[in-house]
């Protein structure tokens, strides 16, 4: 299922390619995460629109093991349209703990005001075992907000975590004004998803 | 679950419901500038957006720039806090829904297409075409 998530998500963002693990030029973004799986705090930096560079630190629940990857995003490629952007970004992250651990994959998405189509796949390995992390992500804005309003999006995300199993589906609101966005999602099996990002 | 659903739809509703309110507050036909043609094309601009930002301004120069890929907040903001460092630059304002940059120029500078363009494209959009209005 993997595989055939990804080579989906790679033939569909050849043809539009965009995403926002990457900031403005100078720009600094600090996200934390928590979900099931980990917690982390990450800080990156962006020289240019076309790469980051960055540090995390992660809470990992399920090894019980506290370390800091740093973080390297490329973007491979964008397409913008009157009305869209698609990116497709290379990720990777080297772990405090060595060469040992470490993770490398891919992250995209397409968007207009609209519609939002994004996904995320992982190729993690650390001293314990070797996983795959991944999740797809569709979202609606129900109203398209101006410049510096109140954006919301209702999406829905599917994810799977390879050390844990299937695939879990459940709903997620995004809630995104000035430089700060939230985004939260819960899911009987997983319990929260949330993530809450500011830019500067 | 039933919370989170209430939430979900309720939240956005009250959310647009506000915002409607607020720009009908503020809507301002002043001197209808964006009904001026503009190198015999007429101005496709978000009309309350592009009155506010000209609300006040004189003997300005206004480049209205169309861009492509600016879909979100973020885009806007790369490119306004890029032209905010420009000294030449007294104003800007973006419009997300008609994917247009309001930059508003002394008189007496002279607006370069291609210096603008670079500037979209540091931040990850492209900017395709310029119209210029004297006020």
């Amino acid at each position: 299922m993997g595989i055939k998530v990804l080579v989906f998500a790679m033939l569909f963002f050849t043809l539009n390619s965009e995403a926002r693990p990457i900031s403005y030029s100078g720009g600094s973004t600090l996200m934390a995460f928590s979900g099931n799986m980990y917690n982390s705090l990450y800080y990156h930096f962006s020289p240019t629109y076309r790469y980051s560079v960055g540090v995390e630190s992660v809470e990992d629940k399920f090894f019980d093991q506290q370390y800091s990857y740093f973080r390297f995003t490329y973007l491979l490629s964008r397409q913008n349209t009157e009305n869209s952007q698609g990116n497709l970004y290379f990720q990777s992250g080297l772990s405090s703990d060595g060469l040992d651990g470490h993770f490398y994959g891919l992250h995209g998405d397409w968007e207009t005001r609209r519609w939002f189509i994004g996904f995320n796949y992982r190729d993690v390995k650390n001293s314990l075992k070797n996983y795959t992390d991944q999740f797809l992500q569709l979202g609606v804005a129900p109203y398209l907000g101006a410049y510096g309003d109140f954006h919301t999006w209702i999406m829905i995300k599917t994810k799977k975590n390879t050390l844990v199993g299937d695939w879990s589906t459940f709903p997620v609101l995004k809630f995104f004004k000035g430089n700060f966005l939230i985004e939260f999602g819960y899911n009987d099996q997983t319990e929260w998803d949330a993530h809450i990002m500011y830019r500067f | 679950m039933k919370i989170f659903l209430a939430f979900v739809f309720l939240v956005p509703w009250l959310i647009n419901a506000q915002d409607t309110h607020d720009h009908h507050d503020h809507h301002s036909h002043e001197g209808h500038l964006h009904e001026q043609m503009v190198d015999g094309e007429k101005l496709e601009v978000d009309v309350e957006r592009f009155d506010k930002f000209v609300k006040g301004l004189k003997d300005k120069q206004i480049a209205v720039v169309s861009v492509k890929g600016m879909v979100c907040d973020f885009c806007a903001q790369g490119i306004e806090k890029t032209f905010k460092k420009d000294k030449t630059v007294a104003k800007i304002d973006v419009d997300l829904n008609k994917g247009k940059v309001f930059i508003a120029y002394q008189m007496n500078t002279k607006i370069d297409f291609e210096k603008i363009k670079k500037m979209i494209v540091s931040n990850g959009q492209n900017a395709t075409k310029l119209q210029v209005l004297k006020l």
